[in-house]
């Protein structure tokens, strides 16, 4: 109730008016009071390519708009995903982790987090002392070297790097591949699997690695692969699987492709632009190319 | 038999959107071409509810009011079915912001913003309103700023001045405006700026003042 309707009735009560004021009918349109509960309306979210849409998807589409602006739930749910974004990015790797996985721990040139977030060209070299374990541990002379790293999430390294890690090593022994010794690299960007697969003369290196969450997903991996892995190497010589996580590819597929892949760069003796991936069997069949099933967004927060 | 303090409903006689205006109409109406596209009229034949409204659509949208006008003479004289007592006018970027804001006009002028009956035959009537909170149009008006409490307070011209001095002794407010008889419409105004608590006393001395002068006009 408006303040004035409010204090015009309690001075008709101090004038002796005892009757409730009279509601006259508005002779506007009855219009709806904003709901409690927003329903994002409006074009977008009726159009049926939209709503169809934003099943397959957890992308910020179909959520409507309540003029101009976004509704309020939709606001909070992006805080509330940036916010696991944001603690995906700050969470670090730590020792007792890597002790329990059972892989020795290699460190990149940088120093701390915040160097890391902001010197990506330290993240691509490795320190001296991993240079000097790898030179003395590492086998050599490999079909392939695989490196588990935590990238920008950590978060997703401890959570699903060990299990992609084990399949991948697994599907290439059964491709008759020689695997290196598996390490775990912390600080690590995703050029550094070319020092790492140069020092163990690895024919490819393999990175497994945090990818840079996303709204509400922290928990992606990314596999990149180089054949002949040097310094130097260029991302248009490498190949790459993202969005490896429950809602996206499953770690056992990924494993399967990335072995593949491997195996192909083998053969073809090259990598990435030049890789001719429709001649590697079975590529595509892997996890099948159909549309995935419909995916719910996960709710982070509830208006009341 | 009609009552005191009853509200009288405005009525919205008209409201259209020119979405993309042209500039020199644009220029003539007080709108900025720069930042301004698309227009939102309203006619109403109660002018100050409306300024009210006009106020209330840009705390709920990126428009601003450009231009707001009272007829003369007032609804009762006014120059066809659908002129009323004034023209308001929203501008914005985006007729979507148009819309909203049209949205919330609407809304105030159906549940908030009204004159009330002053007199038992109906004749006088009274704008004691509280505004909790001002929008970016009246608050400039006023000289005060954005969320301030305000109160609108209008009545014909004895009533008004009797009632005004009632008002300004009855609780700790200050005049920011007051508007000397008679305005477009034979009315006068003032604005009253205090504590929301100050502004609801003086508002509720002034209506009882305008219904105390009308009962006994030649004391």
């Amino acid at each position: 109730m408006s303040h004035t309707r409010r204090m015009v009735e309690e001075l008709r009560r101090r004038l002796g008016e005892d009757a409730p004021m009279c509601q006259v009918q508005a002779p506007l349109e009855p219009i709806e009071p904003p709901p409690s509960r927003v329903i994002p309306r409006g074009a977008i979210r009726d159009e049926r390519f939209a709503r169809e849409a934003a099943q397959h998807t957890t992308a910020l589409v179909g959520v409507g708009r309540v003029g101009s602006r976004y509704a309020t739930e939709v606001v909070l749910q992006f805080q509330a995903e940036l916010a696991v974004a944001h603690a995906a990015v700050a969470a670090e790797l730590s020792e007792d982790w890597a002790e329990s996985a059972g892989l020795p721990l290699l460190r990149s040139r940088v120093g701390h987090h915040r160097e890391f977030l902001l010197r990506p060209d330290l993240g691509r070299r490795l320190d001296a002392q991993a240079v000097a374990w790898l030179e003395a541990n590492a086998r050599r002379d490999v079909d392939v070297q695989p490196i588990l790293a935590d990238g920008l999430s950590a978060v997703a390294c401890m959570g699903s790097g060990p299990e992609l890690m084990g399949h991948f090593i697994a599907q290439c022994e059964a491709l008759g591949l020689r695997v290196g010794t598996p390490v775990l690299a912390k600080y690590a960007r995703v050029w550094l699997q070319d020092e790492i697969g140069e020092l163990c003369r690895a024919k490819v290196a393999c990175i497994l690695l945090g990818e840079r969450p996303g709204l509400g997903t922290g928990d992606g991996l990314s596999a990149y692969m180089v054949y002949e892995p040097r310094v130097g190497r260029n991302d248009g010589e490498r190949n790459m699987i993202s969005n490896i996580h429950a809602r996206g590819m499953l770690p056992a597929d990924a494993a399967q492709r990335l072995a593949r892949l491997a195996q192909g760069m083998i053969q073809q003796r090259t990598s990435g632009v030049e890789l001719d991936l429709s001649a590697i069997p079975g590529l595509g069949g892997v996890g099948g190319t159909a549309l995935r099933e419909p995916q719910v967004r996960k709710r982070l927060v509830e208006v009341p | 038999m009609s009552r005191i303090l009853e509200p009288i409903y405005p009525k919205v006689l008209s409201v259209r959107r020119l979405p993309g205006a042209s500039p020199a109409l644009l220029r003539a109406y007080g709108a900025d071409p720069d930042k301004h596209t698309s227009l939102g009229l309203i006619t109403c034949d109660q002018d100050d509810p409306t300024y009210v409204a006009l106020d209330e659509a840009t705390k709920h949208a990126d428009v601003d009011v450009v231009f707001a006008k009272s007829f003369y003479a007032g609804a009762a004289h006014a120059s066809g079915p659908i002129s009323g007592e004034i023209l308001g006018v929203l501008a914005s970027g985006s007729p979507d912001e148009i819309e909203e804001g049209l949205r919330a006009l609407l809304r105030c002028l159906e549940h908030d913003a009204c004159f009330y009956t002053a007199s038992e035959c109906g004749g006088i009537a009274v704008f004691p309103h509280v505004i909790g909170s001002l929008g970016r149009y009246l608050s400039a008006q006023a000289g005060l700023q954005p969320g301030d409490p305000m109160a609108y307070l209008v009545a014909p011209p004895m009533e008004h001045t009797i009632a005004l001095d009632a008002a300004l002794k009855a609780a700790q407010v200050e005049a920011r405006l007051i508007l000397t008889p008679p305005s477009e419409t034979n009315f006068a105004a003032a604005f009253l700026s205090g504590t929301l608590h100050d502004c609801e006393a003086a508002a509720a001395a002034y209506a009882q003042a305008v219904i105390e002068v009308g009962r006994e006009p030649l004391r």
